[in-house]
């Protein structure tokens, strides 16, 4: 418990009460004890909050259920799938292009940025062996035969102009598009959609995207636009780390930004509506004296 | 429901939620400036007290500069090292951030101050994410946030197989909103909206790939953005069979033996009718009002009131006023209705003439009037239109049909009309619907086609059409048409590394404002010309103007050329690291594409790669 804090208060959880700015040595130190102090002293829904804060027992990986039902959607159809960062899409996408490579098939994985691609070539140079992965961006080109190929979708989208032109067919059994919400980018959007229109048919798109609220939609335009079915695998319901909201008071107390019921903290309304009154004899005292600040 | 509160500092932040155990954190800043603000003053003012976090920092940075040596001595080092906190936004480097990125998932930092550019992309988790708004910066201001950036924010909650629970916290700020906040985190995403457009390297290799209009036209109309309309032109389709079948029904009912066409034709004549009437003049005031709209003109002089006496030389139409200037040389305005007689000279509208104007006027006065419209003339004139749509009416049931089926045929002709007005309406409204999608396309033909890329008429890409499909930049037609007068070729790898700057860059951007040397200028000047020349052409066709040349780009690009160290760079320029690095790799990635023109422009082609290859050293890679 740091010292020197002042447990006369109100009985509530308080946060300590430093003033670091101004001496930074002196308390930094006690600042940073990273144990939630005075527990015993919080009221149940801020103890409830903070419940269960901390690191899990590791435990063996195991593929979510919709993991599962992507790769096994991909046998037949274009899959895809809308679900939050770190949910693991990539998973998927993985095991899939580990299958392929497997059978001596090929495959295309492409992101819209240069910083995604390079640290995904690393990544997959490690998991499949560095022959096995080539790259190739706007200033980078390394491996282009590989059965793997990294890179930006604009790339992919110019080989897919090429190939129509009479150039290289373009060659592979899986395009993984990530990212695939891009789609909505003002700038760069439409390269998207070229792509998803011009990926001959006999290929298998996965297209992996943030979660969208037109998914259905979406897929039954990708649907219509290349013959294949494209069916849609929502990432799980539940986040993969459950989610808690809370509210930080300018005293330093922390409180639930929603009660049981889901509706907004009643302490922070009533601090809304007082706010709003304020602004209210605001308003008011200028009414009364419209004088004011007119003339001089 | 604004909660206006002051921002806590951020020491006092990050101390906070330590003891509440919610460290480590992002806590997401509205601007760069605001994220490395505080991670200095939360590093000053909150030294990290486990020493050996600090010391396993220093390690670990250590050994990070030897892998990636342009991020030794950092102006952030301190703030990493001391204070277990940084700042992560795109003004800086690829390796910098990569080394909070690792540093973080390493759990050898507290907080991470950053804006929503974190959000999007890279995958790096923390317990806390810490909103001190529900305001998001754009470049016109401030909006709410969406409920997808939200969602991206939020989703960096929670460290998978390193925490039970993740956290989004709102702190105090002075555009903090709570209740936003907590009706966004329920909301669900947002819709994914298209963004198809047509572009020249589109257009090109599509046109080039099959051959004619009509494939790139179906390819366009399959767009996400057209889906909509798709739907709407099939139900318009079916409107239109529908009335098609309703017609002939009604003709076959009535015993007419006419084919439907004849009721199109009647509703294309009765329509064409009443436009013409509709157009007519009606009343003496409006005969005047379109008849002065027409007459009144800068240069002219005009009398006020029936009088005329007042008289005022026109110099300006603006919405419905008229401005000019009266015999004293002051301003007038007032409305096109006041306006008596008109005088038909057309005059010079200056100062040094206007007396001798208004004196031929007092002179010749009434001979030079315009007579005014008499309403019975326009109506005659009109009438005789009318006469021959009427003769065409009653000529569209076939002379030769006996008496009867004349009769049975104009009866039933004229009771399908409503039918054949929707059969037209919908026919109308899909030539809408497809024009949209197309129009786009068709207006960059016709440019591309005014420069030689390609032949409108015959649809048909011709060989300096193939290799401008092929150079991939943002702006192709500019930098083909500069290839195309040589420009490029006359280039040293300064200027021609200046000029590529100069488009790649973002427009409003400023990349520190180093002096540019009168070669450079000159070089930028002609290819502003090439710009203007293809901006004009583009007007022209409704294509929107591109944006402009940025000039502090150049400079910057032509110094990173001449071979200064990257420090010295980022000190000359004061620009932000992050920004110059992806100028600069932009630049470079539009120097490739010239450089893979070898074929048909090879000196530019040369000079491109050997300038591409300059500007690719560290961090530039």
């Amino acid at each position: 418990m740091p010292r020197g804090r002042d447990r006369t208060g109100s009985g509530r959880g308080q946060a300590p009460r430093h003033s670091e700015k101004r001496k930074p040595q002196a308390k930094s130190v006690l600042a940073d004890s990273s144990e939630p102090h005075g527990r015993h002293l919080q009221p149940s829904d801020v103890r409830r909050l903070l419940a269960g804060i901390g690191q899990p027992e590791p435990g063996p990986f195991k593929p979510d259920p919709f993991q599962i039902e992507a790769l096994a959607a991909l046998e037949f159809e274009d899959v895809l799938v809308t679900a939050p960062t770190g949910s693991g899409k990539t998973w998927i996408a993985q095991e899939e292009i580990r299958r392929l490579l497997r059978e001596g098939k090929r495959a295309w994985y492409t992101s819209p940025l240069k910083a995604l691609t390079n640290s995904k070539y690393q990544e997959f140079s490690e998991e499949f062996g560095a022959e096995q992965v080539g790259i190739l961006t706007g200033d980078r080109k390394e491996n282009p035969d590989a059965p793997l190929i990294i890179g930006t979708t604009e790339i992919f989208r110019n080989q897919l102009f090429d190939s129509l032109r009479g150039g290289n067919e373009v060659r592979g059994d899986l395009v993984v598009l990530d990212e695939a919400h891009y789609l909505a980018d003002e700038d760069r959007g439409h390269v998207w959609e070229e792509a998803i229109i011009l990926t001959p048919p006999r290929i298998r798109l996965l297209l992996l995207s943030a979660t969208i609220g037109n998914a259905e939609e979406f897929a039954a335009w990708i649907s219509e636009v290349r013959g294949v079915h494209c069916g849609v695998v929502p990432g799980p319901k539940a986040r993969p780390v459950p989610l808690r909201s809370a509210f930080l008071l300018p005293d330093k107390r922390l409180i639930p930004l929603l009660n049981e019921s889901g509706k907004l903290n009643q302490e922070i309304a009533q601090m809304g509506e007082r706010e709003r009154e304020r602004e209210r004899d605001r308003d008011r005292d200028r009414g009364q004296r419209p004088w004011r600040g007119r003339r001089r | 429901m604004k909660i206006k509160m002051p921002e806590m500092p951020p020491a006092t932040l990050v101390t906070a939620l330590g003891f509440y155990n919610l460290l480590p954190a992002i806590v997401f800043m509205p601007t760069r400036r605001r994220c490395d603000q505080a991670a200095s003053e939360a590093a000053f003012t909150r030294r990290d007290p486990n020493l050996e976090r600090v010391e396993a920092r220093r390690e670990f940075m250590r050994d990070f500069v030897a892998e990636h040596p342009e991020v030794r001595g950092h102006r952030h080092w301190n703030t990493i090292l001391r204070g277990g906190v940084a700042s992560h936004h795109a003004g800086h480097i690829p390796a910098w951030k990569l080394v909070i990125e690792k540093l973080m998932s390493a759990g050898l930092l507290d907080t991470i101050f950053a804006t929503a550019t974190v959000a999007a992309g890279v995958d790096f988790p923390a317990r806390t994410v810490v909103l001190t708004g529900a305001d998001a910066r754009t470049g016109s201001g401030w909006r709410m946030l969406t409920a997808s950036e939200l969602q991206q924010m939020t989703g960096r909650a929670g460290r998978r197989g390193k925490d039970n629970v993740g956290f989004v916290v709102a702190a105090p700020g002075l555009h903090q909103d709570p209740e936003a906040i907590a009706k966004l985190l329920k909301a669900s995403p947002d819709p994914l909206v298209s963004q198809f457009r047509a572009t020249y390297t589109t257009l090109l290799n599509l046109l080039d790939a099959y051959g004619s209009f009509a494939p790139i036209r179906e390819i366009a109309e399959k767009s996400f953005a057209h889906r909509e309309s798709a739907a709407a032109i099939a139900k318009l389709e079916a409107q239109r069979l529908e009335s098609e079948k309703t017609i002939e029904q009604k003709l076959k009912a009535a015993g007419c033996e006419l084919s439907p066409a004849v009721a199109l034709g009647l509703e294309r004549l009765v329509s064409a009718r009443e436009r013409l009437q509709q157009n007519q003049p009606q009343t003496r005031a409006e005969l005047l009002r379109s008849w002065l709209d027409k007459v009144v003109q800068p240069g002219r002089v005009v009398g006020i009131g029936r009088s005329g006496r007042r008289l005022v030389l026109v110099t300006q139409r603006r919405n419905g006023q008229v401005i000019g200037m009266r015999e004293d040389g002051r301003r007038a305005s007032f409305p096109l209705e006041r306006i008596g007689p008109v005088y038909a000279p057309v005059y010079q509208v200056k100062e040094e003439t206007i007396e001798e104007t208004f004196d031929e006027i007092r002179e010749r006065g009434k001979s030079l009037i315009i007579p005014e419209p008499r309403l019975r003339d326009a109506r005659c004139e009109e009438s005789g239109s009318l006469e021959i749509i009427d003769r065409q009416i009653e000529a569209i049931v076939p002379a030769s049909l006996d008496e009867e089926q004349r009769k049975i045929c104009h009866e039933s002709l004229w009771a399908s009309l409503p039918d054949a007005e929707s059969f037209e309406r919908a026919v109308r409204q899909i030539e809408v619907l497809r024009t949209e999608v197309w129009e786009p396309f068709e207006q960059r033909a016709r440019v591309l086609s005014e420069f030689g890329y390609l032949d409108f008429g015959a649809e048909q890409v011709s060989d300096r059409g193939r290799w401008l499909a092929d150079l991939h930049v943002d702006r192709p037609l500019l930098i083909g048409e500069a290839l195309e007068k040589g420009l490029f070729a006359s280039l040293d790898k300064i200027r021609i590394a200046a000029v590529m700057a100069a488009l790649a860059s973002d427009e409003d951007r400023d990349y520190g404002e180093l002096e540019l040397d009168d070669a450079v200028v000159e070089t930028l000047a002609q290819f502003e010309e090439i710009g203007f020349k293809v901006s004009t052409e583009e007007w022209k066709h409704g294509v929107e103007p591109a944006p402009e040349l940025n000039f502090s780009a150049a400079a910057t690009a032509a110094r990173w050329v001449s071979g200064v160290e990257w420090a010295t760079l980022v000190t000359e320029t004061r620009a932000e690291e992050g920004d110059l690095f992806r100028m600069l790799s932009r630049t470079v990635e539009a120097l490739l594409q010239v450089a893979g023109l070898a074929k048909v422009h090879p000196e530019a082609a040369s000079t491109a790669a050997a300038t591409a290859e300059i500007l690719l050293r560290d961090p530039v890679r």
